[in-house]
């Protein structure tokens, strides 16, 4: 008898002869994940399982953080061939609980000497003679399913733990996250993650306007995002030198948008150099001026690559939610300031005009002023 | 690197380090136990207490060694306090620290009330005399304020106190002023004075309140009855020597106020509108190591992170507060414009500071604020 893990994956179902790619690239993350805590991850007849982990909690923890990890069931393995080891293990697993229980048992050895109604019904009544005064039987509604998978050994849970979903990291390719200190690009790059692609972030770091303290946040948040995605390259853009000369040479209501032109077009060219095929962006519709669909319009068009903006239809409430869900949101109301705000026109144009840009732009060195700045990046590995 | 944030913490000077270790590697025992070498330790750390007694002008008070100055002000105010069954009032100064005015503000059945600042950051006395009466139980007033550097006053308040309200009781926060600032504890009546370590080259953890026999005290810890039964916990025997050593070793006051003054002066040339905030840094009514000056346009935050680029490190308002709000209590207080008060930036000194260290600060703000005076908000 051992104790392990039994993982259980979700829509990587759905995949028809690929499901192989996917489902190595799910082992690998599940093995990534449990790294440094001992232990052993393998594949076996459509389950993932881990055993021999020095810390169990810590364990299912990390595991149901992966991407494509549907659910985890803490299990027991017993020898399938000792029918009576099975009741046995079967037997202390449910004294604890108390109310309505049943037996859900299952076999992919179909040469095993009974079948699933017949192991049903030997076990439960195993269980129930033992246990008459706190459990009772309840086929349709029970409160407790104790579940035995009978594989290559026999497998016996009672507990399921709900795990992320999603996709594995990395099967869907690469995309660059314009990550800022706020609430929003942490969530929209998780969702992103969680359709399986791997991240790469690239932030805006405007000292001596912004802090150390606010590059460490981000940082913070990096991490908090890696957990999930399996680490993480964050690009720290030194951007100072930008928002000075678009301070003042640009008109002054156009300024946070040809900000975010310049942060599109230096994301695009770490991309790029990142081989991503696509950016994200925590952008939703309407909710500040550089966000109106006009404005979006103007971001968008100086850049090839798709843009990706999971919250574009999210309320900030929603987002919010989302955030303290996934353990971002306590870092990201840290009171750093960021970028965005330094230089923050008192009335920022929401209807902006193509030409009035470009008009702005016109005094800028456009190409030495991106290069400069993606050359100078400090790179931060999660 | 340049550091002039004295005021949020010092460098340990090297004989207290010296003498911490020392306490930790041989001199480790506990002071209650009954063997010899432990009698060698609570000796010093009385001579620690007369040490302190003797730059406070603290006579017969006693000396309660605590983990810091918050402990202390609260121990003095909520330990003061506790005993007072009749309601009343405790009064503190508009710029007091945290560590007072939370603790003013928690005291049970008394109602704590401000006492207004003037311009000068210094306490407004003819607004004190019209708020004490019999009913005042305690008055929390600060040798120096921590932002401004004010030193506040203090004979005058305790001589109202005399007139209007005999049995208040006077509990000074000592934390910015002690060694740095004159301070008679018996010619001003006070009754209780707070005072920190790391403020003056000792090191963090460690502090004691002086407590004059008018105070009586209730403990906020108890235990193992250490202290007279007023803070128990085994003494922290390695903070509390290194305490007397940093006594010991601080040099006086040497060149601070010239150095602060030389700094001051080239400051105003480079910025025509700079302000400073408190009383004039040339007079005594301005503590010598502490300057709180306004170099609009630029933000403090934004300055102190260009400066700190180049290896210079300063302060923008009170440390323990400057996460918790954007514009210091006591500059808003004071009526500072909010163009002044977001500009404010807090150089605080010590004896070792020289003039060819300001020159390097003149040379890097001078630089900085040519650049950064171009950038800002519109």
């Amino acid at each position: 008898m051992r104790k392990l893990l039994l993982v259980k994956y979700g829509e990587i179902y759905l995949k028809g002869l690929n499901r192989p790619y996917f489902m190595r690239a799910l082992v690998a993350r599940v093995k990534e994940a449990v790294k440094g805590m001992g232990g052993r991850v393998w594949l076996h007849d459509a389950r993932i399982f881990v055993s021999d982990v020095e810390d169990m909690d810590e364990c299912i923890r990390r595991v149901t953080k992966v991407f494509g990890v549907h659910s985890v069931c803490p299990a027991v393995e017993v020898e399938k061939e000792n029918f009576d080891e099975i009741c046995r293990q079967a037997d202390e697993m449910m004294r604890e609980l108390n109310g309505t229980f049943k037996v859900d048992s299952r076999r992919s050895d179909k040469h095993y000497f009974l079948d699933s109604p017949q192991m049903n019904a030997k076990i439960g009544e195993y269980v129930l003679e033992r246990n008459e005064d706190h459990l009772k039987v309840d086929v349709r509604k029970p409160q407790h399913v104790l579940n035995v998978e009978i594989r290559d050994h026999a497998y016996l849970y009672a507990k399921v733990i709900p795990a992320v979903g999603g996709m594995p990291v990395g099967t869907g390719g690469k995309a660059a996250l314009l990550l800022s200190g706020g609430i929003d690009s942490p969530v929209a790059g998780y969702m992103i993650a969680k359709r399986g692609l791997e991240l790469v972030s690239v932030h805006y770091h405007s000292f001596p306007y912004t802090s150390e303290q606010a590059k460490q946040k981000v940082l913070d948040l990096g991490a908090i995002l890696s957990e999930y995605c399996c680490g993480m390259k964050v690009y720290v853009v030194p951007f100072t030198d930008i928002q000075m000369q678009i301070h003042e040479k640009c008109p002054d209501e156009y300024t946070t948008l040809i900000m975010r032109r310049y942060m599109m077009r230096i994301a695009e060219r770490i991309a790029e150099k990142e081989n991503a095929k696509a950016l994200i962006t925590g952008e939703s519709v309407g909710q500040v001026a550089s966000q109106t669909l006009d404005a979006l319009n103007m971001t968008n068009m100086v850049v090839k690559m798709p843009v990706f903006r999971p919250l574009i239809g999210f309320d900030k409430i929603d987002i919010i939610e989302y955030a303290k869900k996934i353990g971002t949101y306590d870092t990201s109301v840290l009171p750093y300031e960021d970028c965005c705000t330094v230089f923050t026109p008192k009335h920022p144009a929401t209807h902006p005009k193509m030409d009035k840009i470009m008009e702005g732009e016109s005094k800028l060195d456009e190409e030495a002023l991106i290069s400069w700045a993606v050359e100078n990046s400090e790179i931060v590995r999660l | 690197m340049v550091y002039l944030d004295n005021s949020a913490t010092t460098r340990v000077c090297s004989r207290a380090a010296e003498k911490m270790m020392q306490c930790m590697r041989e001199d480790y025992f506990n002071p209650s136990a009954l063997y010899a070498p432990s009698l060698h330790v609570e000796k010093a750390m009385k001579a620690c207490r007369q040490a302190i007694l003797q730059k406070v002008h603290g006579g017969d008070a006693r000396v309660i060694f605590t983990s810091g100055g918050t402990e202390a002000d609260n121990l003095a105010i909520l330990g003061g306090l506790a005993s007072c069954r009749d309601g009343g009032r405790v009064l503190y100064s508009a710029g007091e620290h945290p560590a007072v005015r939370e603790a003013c503000l928690n005291v049970k059945g008394l109602e704590a009330q401000e006492i207004p600042y003037d311009r000068e950051g210094r306490v407004r006395l003819d607004v004190l005399e019209d708020m004490l009466d019999a009913d005042v139980r305690m008055i929390c007033v600060m040798q120096v304020n921590n932002e401004t550097g004010a030193v506040q006053p203090l004979e005058e308040i305790s001589r109202l106190r005399d007139r209007k309200c005999a049995d208040a009781l006077l509990h000074v926060d000592g934390v910015q002023g002690f060694l740095r600032v004159p301070f008679d504890m018996r010619a001003l009546k006070v009754d209780s004075y707070a005072l920190s370590g790391h403020k003056i080259h000792a090191p963090k953890g460690v502090g004691a309140l002086v407590a004059g026999s008018r105070l009586r005290l209730t403990p906020r810890m108890v235990g193992g009855g250490q202290e007279n039964n007023l803070r128990s916990g085994t003494e922290n025997t390695p903070g509390i020597l290194a305490l007397g050593e940093a006594i010991a070793a601080y040099p006086g006051n040497g060149d601070m106020r010239r150095v602060k003054c030389y700094l001051y002066e080239k400051l105003m040339e480079l910025v025509p509108d700079a302000r400073v905030n408190g009383p004039d840094p040339a007079s005594d009514l301005s503590a010598p190591h502490i300057l709180n000056i306004s170099l609009p346009p630029v933000r403090s935050e934004t300055m102190l992170h260009a400066l700190e680029g180049m290896g210079i490190y300063v302060g923008i308002g009170s440390a323990c507060s400057s996460h918790k709000q954007k514009v210091s209590h006591t500059l808003r207080t004071m009526h500072v414009e909010q163009k002044y008060a977001e500009s404010a930036l807090r150089f605080s000194f010590c004896p070792d500071n020289t003039r060819e260290e300001m020159d390097t600060v003149l040379q890097a703000f001078e630089k900085n604020y040519a650049l950064l005076s171009r950038y800002q908000r519109r």
